[in-house]
């Protein structure tokens, strides 16, 4: 378990403010943030390799605050390895281990027993990522810390390895806490994400709760969320409508009248070449294409609705049938309970 | 393109200028008295125990100067403490002051009308006109090298490396033994070396602290006014051979050098 409480750190002009999280005891926490929000800072605060200048610290219920690192049963991999250059790769592995034939185990999983004979030096990024895990985790540590652990691997060896840790973490019931900037990885690995930025905890939560609703606009733009509307809400007939510019929005639920901001997130919103047959789908616009861009394995299609600007997710399957084109006029349909309000 | 080959030619012609200034007065020195300073070594024996005498005096000031100076460099390297400017300030006076002058300020604070002098020779220790004096001058003017060589040689060594130490059960100075002195130990040693060498062509300060016993900078200076030219040669000559052994160690040892980081 992992819990930090108002931790506060400070490296040069850079601090750690206030930063307040609980990882339960096996559970697989995920820390999401952009480059220079404090997440390397924050795993070395919590593997006491930084002091904290505030702040309580717990690990595995004891109160760490004070522990020095040899004492925290931490494993740390940083995003370079930093494997001891003066070492083989075999003295790498066994650096901490207590146990040969564990660490030899360990080896074989994640295949680094094939570079034993292989000079640190020789190694490509990727290699050194392996090494690196398996060192750490030869010790057998109580915590694992990763620090964007897959980055330099290929495709296939990074799932194979992201398997291996994962599989590691159930065995064992390892708490592991693990820095990344890919929303897709955080999504797929974690039980709790850590939303960091500038040094401080936006949100934090189960990963589907975090994406799906996030706190503020900033929270929800910063997730990739390309409909972030600021407006206000309305009670009309008993039924709550967030109104910006020219948008009439359905929402669900018991939406509080006032000024908010309204998130839908690209992939909730349908697009047809035709009005649509009345469905259960509360919002129903019709608008004009301005802008088509393949990302990866779909398409963002933008669509202006009376100089609004919404943006559609499609598969490129949808997007092929649909033949869409700029300047096309489509319909587009969401539920009211696609629309996430904050 | 004529243009950068004109800068070329230029540059290659006042280097090669300096690099002549530099080597061509050792060169003819040893020239012209490298056999007869070889020879000498068997006929000398004043020489024979002058290069003794600096080589041992040397060694034990290079020695002293680890000693103090590591833990100090690796404090200027790793720690961030109020006045480290200052120190490193101090460390580079004596290499600014003349050594002479140098010279001058050890025998004030060690000469046996000083407080210190007079305690250490109640003690038995003379200072002024013994090795002592030597390794003291010696001392003075070369250990600022080893803390500023090995500063650098334990700034080299990229500290998350100790931090992983940490985290895999080590103990601080348990990570400093297995991980940072390893990869350190290559910048120590040519530290060590240079300081070395410097103590070795060390005159000014030790002509003034301790003329007698005599090391080879001394000797060759009392041959030179003492019976002229002549009888200087040879000494200085053995003194030039002397220096070239720090400056070939030196040299292999920077042909193996890597990065610490991994």
């Amino acid at each position: 378990m992992i819990s930090a409480a108002a931790l506060r750190a400070r490296v040069g002009a850079f601090t750690l403010e206030d930063i307040s999280f609980d990882v339960p005891r096996g559970a697989y926490g995920v820390v999401i943030g952009p480059t220079g929000s404090g997440k390397t800072t924050l795993l070395e605060v919590i593997s006491g390799l930084l002091p904290q200048t505030g702040g309580r610290l717990t690990l595995n219920g004891r109160d760490a605050t004070r522990e020095p690192a040899d004492a925290r049963g931490v494993g740390l991999v940083y995003q370079l390895g930093f494997l001891f250059p003066h070492l083989s790769v075999e003295q790498n592995v066994m650096y901490g281990a207590t146990d040969a034939a564990f660490a030899n185990t360990i080896a074989r999983r994640f295949g680094v027993d094939a570079l034993y004979a292989r000079s640190v030096r020789s190694l490509s990024g990727g290699e050194r990522q392996l090494v690196a895990l398996a060192r750490a985790l030869a010790r057998r540590p109580e915590l694992l810390l990763l620090d964007e652990p897959f980055s330099a691997l290929d495709p296939s060896r990074r799932a194979a390895a992201r398997r291996e840790v994962r599989a590691i973490h159930r065995e064992w019931g390892l708490t592991t806490l693990h820095v990344t900037h890919d929303f897709a990885e955080a999504g797929s690995l974690g039980d709790v994400a850590v939303l960091l930025d500038a040094g401080r905890v936006l949100q934090s939560g189960e990963p589907a709760d975090v994406f799906r609703h996030p706190k503020t606009p900033y929270v929800a733009e910063f997730l990739g969320a390309e409909n972030v509307f600021a407006g206000g809400v309305t009670i009309a007939d008993g039924a709550a409508v967030f109104h910006s510019g020219p948008l009439a929005i359905h929402v669900a639920g018991a939406a509080a009248p006032g000024p908010c901001h309204a998130i839908i997130r690209a992939e909730e919103i349908l697009v047809a070449r035709v009005s649509p047959a009345p469905s259960s789908a509360r919002n129903q616009f019709e608008g004009r294409v301005t802008e088509i861009a393949s990302v990866g394995p779909l398409w963002r299609v933008t669509i202006d609705v009376d100089g609004a600007a919404l943006v559609a997710a499609l598969t490129t399957y949808s997007a092929g049938e649909l033949s869409l084109r700029i300047g096309d006029t489509v319909f587009f349909t969401f539920k009211a309970t696609a629309v996430h309000l904050c | 393109m004529r243009r950068s080959n004109a800068i070329a030619v230029g540059a290659a012609a006042a280097s090669s200028l300096l690099l002549l200034f530099l080597v061509l007065p050792v060169v003819r020195l040893v020239a012209a008295a490298g056999p007869q300073g070889a020879a000498r070594l068997w006929s000398d024996a004043e020489l024979r125990q002058s290069l003794a005498l600096t080589a041992l005096t040397a060694t034990a000031a290079t020695l002293l100067g680890a000693l103090g100076g590591a833990p100090l460099a690796w404090l200027l390297a790793r720690r961030a403490f109020r006045g480290r400017a200052l120190v490193a300030a101090v460390l580079d006076l004596p290499l600014l002051i003349p050594h002479p002058v140098a010279g001058i300020a050890l025998l004030l604070l060690l000469g046996r009308g000083s407080a210190i002098g007079g305690s250490l020779l109640s003690l038995g220790l003379r200072i002024v006109g013994t090795p002592l004096g030597i390794i003291a001058a010696m001392l003075f003017v070369s250990a600022p090298l080893f803390v500023s060589g090995a500063r650098e040689a334990f700034s080299r060594v990229d500290v998350r490396l100790e931090g992983v130490a940490r985290t895999l059960g080590d103990s601080p100075w348990r990570a400093f033994r297995r991980v940072t002195l390893p990869l350190a130990a290559r910048g120590l040693i040519a530290s060590g070396v240079v300081t070395w060498a410097r103590a070795v062509s060390e005159f000014g300060a030790i002509v003034i602290l301790a003329y007698n016993p005599k090391v080879v900078s001394v000797l060759a200076y009392d041959r030179f006014t003492g019976f002229g030219l002549s009888e200087a040669l040879p000494v200085a000559a053995a003194l030039v051979v002397l220096s070239l052994i720090p400056l070939t160690a030196l040299r292999a040892l920077r042909m193996g050098e890597e990065p610490a980081v991994a």
